[in-house]
């Protein structure tokens, strides 16, 4: 390979070297901080919720009357009670809140009462001895709420409950050399609440970046909200009705009390439905960044076809000359390959430092992850092939220059 | 050294075609230095082009340094033309980015030779022509008559069998023409086998043999009137 006559060669082209070099630089420096972005939004968007999804949907139920607490305890296990009598649903319960929601409770978790800073700021579910059985949510370890452990929690009560069950992560946060079952923590009261059982995933209500560092700190407590509105029936399809379930589930209801309100928009949904919903907007980033990378590479390839397609014509002579002198058509085709990845080696090393700088200050701005070096290989990888397939039609038709051309005037 | 024999070379297009070489017979003897004169148009520069695998013939034979290269494939014509033919064109050709050592290495690159042996061919050559000096200049930092020397130097340095020169003073002051003729007929005394198109009959008379063609043939000058017309023609351009 001819390196060096190439290098002095391309010395004398400085500002279309340049150019294309540094357009090669920005390109590398935001596609592969654009694809790591695309990556976690995807990884978010992919996190399990550990709940039997195929078969759960929810139902957003507001009461159109008041009513007191045992009112509308009453009322509630009498809903719970219909959704179970449809010949499509499985299993049927109320909570506070459910994975994915959108929003969600939480709680600062201490392991002692008077501790300042917390250990953790974890979600935090209400429900019955139902609640984990209609989630699929899938117990490692200790036990599910007995039925005597249920309480009753009205609007503006405050439960202080002495047992809880948490999930897996949760366990391995409080007690990180494990053994959780039976120890205690607190949860903004004096109350101890004791571990019975631990679980394996429960996603956390929110989806939001700001409780990344509690992801998958979930813990469930056996309290029976009864709240006029916020309160949401769980609901699990027989296995394959969960579309008959969903057309039955709302009629029943309204059929047994009239006075409510189930939004036909937002008041049923599947659980397909809460998680395309969930991640929206890190859907719309990962869509925008890849539309940015497709646009910055194909404007990157048409600047190189450019540039190449430019060069050869100015250079035909040359290339008349060079074959005439015993450069076959592989020779000449090599030469322009060389050329392109000897621009793009250049401007991929300031792109390596740019695509860092790029992503220090998105870590600093954004609290977005550290950059891995392997965005960055996969990202040269990617802007070299790019180069050296933008540059082959240009160098291709440069090689099909025939030797005769030496000869034609200027 | 080169023998054509028969060759023609045709133009086609889809109404009409035009024969650049008709019957094109010739044959140059190793050592020998000549010139091939010709008014415009008779296809003094298509024998060229064709005797420098530049181009490919119609018809006949031609034979270089005893090779039939009538079938040659594109790699093989340039390995021919790399190893066995050096180029000396009007206009020069030297390529404009590279400085004057690194245009003499162009060829010698094609041809695979290691770093070392270039640089003692290059600066052999560079020192026969004179401008061992000036490597490290552009073409652009030279006069015409270097570049042409620089052109020359880039033709010698792999040793070819065979010199083929198109017009080498064509775009040269007489002063630096002068320079250059005898350059060229201090090369063939060293040996080489030179061809040169012109149509300067000063430049011809100084060449060892005259080669003259019209209308894409060779003829014979004595016997052929279209010549007298033709030569006192281009003679007329020159001088004036």
């Amino acid at each position: 390979m001819h390196i060096q006559p190439i290098l002095v060669a391309l010395r004398r082209h400085k500002a279309g070297t340049v150019l294309i070099a540094l357009q090669i630089a920005l390109t590398l420096a935001i596609v592969c901080n654009a694809l790591f972005i695309i990556h976690e939004r995807v990884a978010h968007i992919s996190e399990p919720s550990g709940v039997d999804e195929a078969d759960l949907f929810v139902i957003a139920n507001q009461w159109g009357a008041q009513y007191s607490t045992q009112e509308t305890v009453e009322r509630i296990q009498q809903d719970i009670a219909t959704l179970r009598q449809l010949p499509s649903v499985q299993e049927a319960s109320a909570a506070n809140s459910y994975p994915m929601r959108g929003v969600g409770w939480d709680n600062f978790i201490t392991m002692q009462p008077d501790q300042r800073a917390p250990t953790s700021d974890a979600a935090y579910f209400t429900g019955d001895e139902n609640f984990l059985r209609t989630l699929g949510v899938k117990l490692i370890a200790g036990r599910d709420f007995r039925p005597e452990e249920v309480q009753n929690m009205g609007l503006r009560q405050n439960v202080a409950t002495p047992v809880a069950i948490i999930t897996k992560a949760m366990a391995d946060k409080l007690f990180p050399k494990g053994e959780a079952l039976g120890k205690t923590f607190y949860a903004m009261t004096s109350t101890p609440i004791t571990v019975i059982g631990i679980v394996d995933v429960l996603h956390r209500g929110d989806v939001s970046t700001w409780s990344a560092p509690y992801a998958g700190e979930s813990m469930v407590v056996p309290i029976r909200l009864a709240v006029p509105s916020g309160l949401f029936y769980i609901v699990r399809a027989k296995s394959g009705q969960l579309a008959a379930a969903m057309r039955e589930a709302p009629k029943a209801l309204y059929a047994e009390n009239r006075m409510r309100i189930i939004d036909p928009k937002d008041g049923l949904l599947s659980f397909a439905q809460v998680r395309h919903r969930a991640f929206e907007r890190d859907r719309g980033m990962a869509i925008l960044m890849g539309i940015i990378c497709v646009v910055l590479l194909a404007i990157t390839a048409a600047g190189i076809v450019g540039l190449t397609s430019f060069w050869v014509g100015q250079r035909r002579r040359q290339i008349g000359v060079r074959r005439a002198l015993g450069a076959t058509h592989r020779d000449i085709l090599n030469y322009f390959m060389t050329e392109n990845l000897l621009i793009s080696l250049g401007g991929l090393a300031i792109g390596v430092l740019l695509a860092f700088g790029l992503n220090l200050w998105l870590v600093t701005r954004f609290t977005l992850a550290m950059l891995p070096l392997t965005y960055v290989l996969g990202g040269v990888v990617i802007l070299l092939l790019l180069g050296q397939g933008a540059v082959f039609a240009p160098a291709l038709r440069a090689s099909r220059v025939p030797p005769i051309e030496a000869t034609r005037p200027a | 050294m080169l023998k054509m024999t028969h060759l023609s070379k045709v133009y086609r297009t889809e109404v009409v075609e035009t024969y650049a070489l008709r019957d094109f017979n010739i044959d140059v003897k190793e050592g020998e230095f000549v010139a091939v004169t010709g008014p415009s148009g008779s296809g003094k520069t298509t024998f060229l082009t064709i005797a420098g695998l530049l181009e490919t013939f119609t018809g006949g034979t031609y034979h270089l340094d005893n090779l039939d290269v009538s079938n040659l494939d594109d790699n093989a014509r340039s390995k021919i033309r790399n190893e066995k033919i050096g180029f000396i064109f009007q206009a020069f050709n030297l390529i404009p980015d590279l400085n004057v050592f690194d245009n003499v290495e162009v060829p010698l690159r094609y041809r695979g030779m290691k770093a070392p042996e270039r640089k003692e061919r290059i600066m052999g050559a560079l020192e026969r022509v004179g401008l061992a000096s000036r490597a490290k200049h552009y073409p652009a930092e030279l006069s015409g008559g270097q570049q042409q020397r620089v052109a020359i130097a880039r033709a010698l340095a792999g040793s070819p069998r065979l010199l083929l020169a198109d017009e080498p003073t064509g775009n040269l002051d007489t002063q630096m023409a002068r320079g250059v003729m005898e350059l060229l007929e201090e090369i063939h005394r060293d040996g080489a086998t030179i061809v040169m198109v012109t149509h300067d009959p000063e430049l011809a008379a100084r060449a060892q043999r005259n080669v003259h063609v019209i209308d894409g043939q060779v003829v014979d000058l004595a016997e052929d009137p279209r010549f007298h017309t033709a030569y006192a023609a281009a003679a007329g351009q020159v001088r004036g």
